[in-house]
């Protein structure tokens, strides 16, 4: 069923090398399920969902009829990656380093 | 009447009123008010009688029974009084007051015969007023005061009307009376007042006074309204005291009126400019100075001037001030609830914009998409595939609130009715999707820099996917064709399943294009497939140039078993097979190649065919395929050809030994231009069409021309079985060699006798097939561990001897890898059915 194969992928993914935490939020930055503790998960969905509003809008505005797919960010520390949609958001963090 | 007479004589006697007595010469003047009340109503006693008893009233009162109630009789003489003294009133100029009560009082006094006849009288009476209007000014005049020498100083009225000019419009307006004859002759008194406005001055004072004393009554004010906006008056003058009579009337209207309710009522104030009110007016008159008035006219006005000089100081002149009436200001507040004020600001961005007008276009068009969603119960019972659209049409069958809100763009307005499930999210293909693409990079990062070694800073499409495979168990279904597709993603596979299984095949399957790139088959065969009796040993995707029966260049599979057959699949809806070949045993070398012949010598074999062990199409040809058997022979087909072998290589020694017989063969052919859509599979080198490889477990390997039936060259390098051989496709001297324990590359320009690189493998580990990148100088190793590696291979030059050396990224099918890339065709690899697992999925 679909479900039981989402939920496998998401454990996948969990359990990669150097996955630090996986998330889902909804439109309103609901946790719907998180790996990592309340405060750090409510963190991050707010402030990447700025930055992906602001992404979203600087390649719309570029080209209208584009749209943002996919963020990636990469910082000394981590990678944060971000799979955006009108729903919700998916961010797995990841060091890919280690 | 008999009352009136009654109280005046009274009256009289008591001294109190006076008048003349009866006497025949009783002059005009004299009469005065009382008197002609009292002789008027002596005069009409009689003829009132007379009707009286003409119409019955006389009787009617006799028999009248209220004459025994005290109250009754107490009211009525004091209604005749009342009669009596209004009929004195009338007589005066305006007292309305008396009239006003009088008036009332006879309203409501709802009185007998006599009440009516007293009023009748009272009609009658002031009809005979309204006749003599002309007497009723006289009537004023009966006022009259004598001082002590009997001299009249009447004080005389301050202007006189003009009685020939009123009585027409007096009697015009008269008539639009009905209600009160007695207000009737006050407003004939009053508008005399006005009429004879001679002057300004005269008018003021008068009215105001006038009217300060008075109580005017509703119809009264009416009417006079109704007449001061009739009179025309030549004069403007007389305007004047109209509206200053106007003003003075609306005064008076105002203050009566001003109620709670309409102190409550809002009032729309107008204004307008009134019309210029001229004071005085008068115009120069221009006279020519050749007139004959000329000089009079000079004359006067130089009068004019010198009186002007004189004016200063004479006593003639006083100066005069005056000081007009400032009306006392009153201020007004007001005060309004409070505004509140907010900022709104919004960016207008390029998409926003876009949004916006694309909205406005696909919104009639979803609401149209809606309405046939709702309509069609099929529509309805769409799965989670659907997009977002039919999602909210979902929620329109549920009887969501409007169908307006129906927006695809904005999912967000999906009233509230329908689910906001977390789950639902989960459950979305966008995020499946997405979750997908998270895994790859995740593990693209991983791997990064093996990655981008490996592909060598690839462009394009990858050369190279591993797929893994799945092993399916299927249990005792020997009767049943397993074909068990499933959608796999490519970079996820176990491979473990397979290994000690002995009856299972399981190939990995990718198919893929350019443009897909993530799609893969895997199929799982059960070995007890019914078309196949004997394991199959290889499989393999030929591309048909001729295919048959109309399947033009169709993919189809190629196997080949040990069961003698090559077939070939067809891959349609189920899963066709027809048998390209039937591998026959041939004998030995010393007996002659007899197509068909059983040859049981020695051999324990029951099968008449000859068991296949591998084959490979020459791909210039497609028709021409070797098909290598367990003998150690190859036979060069055709497929058109079913039944005989085009031709016969014999070269290896055959063994016995199952479990490691292996036969690879390789064709070689020239690169062809459109290389990229064939198979240039290991085998052949791509540089000479007609040269192959082959290897065999009789640890050597055979280079082979097509027309030769013996081989050219043979390479011995190891005393171990050589499983796979493939020829480098970027070197045409180079191939690489996998035997039991190591890899080999062999380069033919440096050394025919040894390898270039010997690369031991793991210990405790066959490797068993080999594959050489296309686009990268990597090399890709299958072992029976189930393990796949991928080496690469550096500063290999072609035609030159240099340092090789290799970097090992192996790949450990834990669970999950992934490396899938694409390819753009579909590829089968062999399968070591006891072993296992080198699965390796190529494209080229």
């Amino acid at each position: 069923s679909f479900q039981s194969e989402v939920e496998e992928t998401l454990k996948r993914i969990q359990s990669h090398k150097g996955v630090i935490g996986t998330i889902v939020v909804n439109a309103e930055g609901i946790p719907i399920r998180t790996t990592l503790d309340n405060s750090t998960t409510v963190q991050y969905a707010g402030l990447l969902h700025q930055l992906t509003m602001k992404a979203r809008s600087t390649v719309r505005d570029i080209d209208p009829q584009n749209d943002l797919t996919f963020l990636r960010v990469r910082s000394k520390k981590h990678e944060i990656m971000v799979a955006p949609d009108k729903e919700y958001l998916l961010i797995v963090i990841q060091n890919p380093s280690e | 009447m008999v009352a009136t007479v009654v109280v005046l004589w009274v009256g009289k006697a008591l001294g109190v009123i006076h008048f003349p007595d009866f006497d025949i010469n009783i002059p005009r003047k004299e009469l005065g008010k009382y008197g002609l009340l009292y002789y008027n109503a002596l005069f009409m006693i009689v003829p009132t009688l007379v009707l009286a008893h003409l119409t019955g009233d006389v009787q009617k009162a006799m028999e009248y029974d209220g004459w025994a109630d005290t109250v009754f009789v107490f009211q009525f003489v004091l209604s005749c009084v009342m009669g009596s003294s209004r009929n004195a009133a009338t007589s005066k100029k305006l007292n309305a007051s008396g009239s006003a009560t009088m008036n009332k009082f006879s309203q409501t006094a709802s009185r007998s015969i006599t009440g009516s006849t007293s009023r009748r009288s009272m009609a009658l009476h002031a009809d005979s007023k309204i006749l003599d209007k002309g007497s009723l000014q006289i009537a004023k005049h009966a006022v009259q005061v004598f001082d002590e020498q009997g001299k009249n100083v009447t004080p005389q009225p301050l202007f006189q009307s003009d009685p020939s000019a009123v009585q027409p419009k007096q009697s015009k307006i008269f008539t639009s009376q009905d209600t009160s004859g007695v207000n009737a002759s006050d407003l004939l008194s009053t508008m005399s007042l006005y009429q004879t406005g001679a002057s300004a001055s005269f008018a003021g004072p008068f009215t105001r006074s006038v009217f300060g004393s008075s109580s005017v009554s509703k119809s009264s004010r009416s009417t006079m309204e109704s007449m001061s906006e009739e009179i025309e008056e030549p004069g403007s003058r007389r305007d004047i005291s109209v509206y200053l009579s106007d003003v003075q009337v609306r005064r008076e209207e105002a203050r009566e009126q001003i109620t709670e309710e309409l102190l409550d009522k809002t009032v729309d104030g107008y204004l307008t400019e009134t019309e210029t009110i001229w004071l005085l007016d008068m115009p120069t008159v221009m006279i020519s100075v050749d007139s004959e008035e000329a000089n009079t006219i000079k004359q006067k006005n130089n009068a004019y001037v010198g009186l002007c000089k004189n004016r200063a100081g004479n006593d003639q002149y006083i100066e005069r001030m005056m000081q007009t009436f400032n009306g006392a200001p009153k201020t007004k507040e007001v005060q309004c609830e409070k505004i509140d004020v907010a900022d709104a600001g919004v960016m207008a961005t390029t998409w926003d914009m876009y949004d916006t007008f694309h909205s406005a276009e696909v919104e009639p068009m979803d609401f149209h998409m809606a309405e046939k969603a709702s309509q069609s119960a099929s529509f309805i019972s769409s799965g989670p595939e659907r997009t977002m659209s039919r999602m909210s049409s979902a929620s329109m069958t549920s009887q969501s609130s409007s169908a307006v809100d129906f927006d695809s763009v904005i999912i967000s307005k999906i009233p509230k009715a329908e689910e906001i499930d977390p789950e639902r999210i989960l459950r979305s293909e966008n995020f499946q999707q997405d979750l997908f693409v998270m895994e790859r990079i995740i593990l693209e990062n991983i791997f990064q820099p093996k990655l981008a070694a490996y592909r060598q800073l690839p462009i394009l499409t990858e050369s190279d996917c591993y797929p893994g495979e799945e092993g399916v168990v299927k249990k005792g279904n020997a009767d049943v064709e397993t074909i068990a597709p499933t959608l796999h993603r490519l970079w996820a596979f176990t491979c473990e399943l397979t290994t000690g299984r002995n009856d299972l095949l399981a190939v990995g399957y990718g198919k893929f294009d350019f443009q897909e790139q993530k799609e893969g088959l895997v199929c799982c065969w059960s070995l007890k497939n019914p078309m196949h009796t004997s394991p199959v040993w290889q499989v393999k995707w030929i591309e048909q140039e001729r295919g048959p029966s109309g399947d033009d260049k169709g993919e189809t599979l190629i196997a080949i078993s040990a069961d003698g057959r090559i077939t070939k699949w067809y891959l349609r809806k189920g899963l066709d097979c027809a048998d390209l070949m039937k591998l026959k045993r041939t004998r030995s070398e010393k007996s002659k190649k007899q197509p068909g012949e059983k040859d049981r010598k020695g051999e324990a074999l029951i099968s008449r065919q000859a068991p296949g062990m591998c084959f490979d199409f020459n791909t210039k040809d497609t028709n021409i395929y070797l098909a290598g058997t367990e003998e150690g022979h190859i036979h060069k087909c055709s497929c058109s050809y079913n039944e005989q072998y085009l031709d016969t290589y014999r070269a290896h020694k055959a063994s016995f030994d199952d479990e490691n017989q292996s036969c690879a063969l390789f064709w070689s052919m020239q690169p062809a231009r459109n290389l990229p859509l064939h198979s240039p599979f290991s085998a052949w080198s791509p540089f000479s069409p007609d040269v192959f490889l082959s290897c065999s477990a009789d640890w050597t390997m055979q280079l082979w021309r097509q027309d030769l039936l013996k081989p050219v060259l043979s390479f011995t390098s190891t005393n171990r079985a050589v499983y796979d051989i493939m020829w480098s496709p970027k070197s045409s001297t180079v191939f690489g060699a996998v035997n039991e324990g190591s890899v080999e590359i062999w380069d033919l320009a440096a050394s025919i006798l040894d390898p270039t690189v010997v690369s031991p493998a793991s210990p405790g580990v066959n490797l068993t097939a080999l594959l050489f990148a296309t686009k990268t100088d990597c090399i890709l190793i299958g072992d029976s561990d189930g393990q796949v590696s991928v080496y690469e291979l550096k500063n290999l030059q072609t035609g030159e001897d240099s340092q090789i050396c290799f970097t090992d990224y192996s790949y450990k099918p834990h669970g999950q890898n992934k490396l899938a890339y694409g390819s753009p065709k579909v590829y089968w690899e062999t399968v070591y059915w006891e072993t296992v697992l080198g699965n390796i999925l190529r494209n080229f």
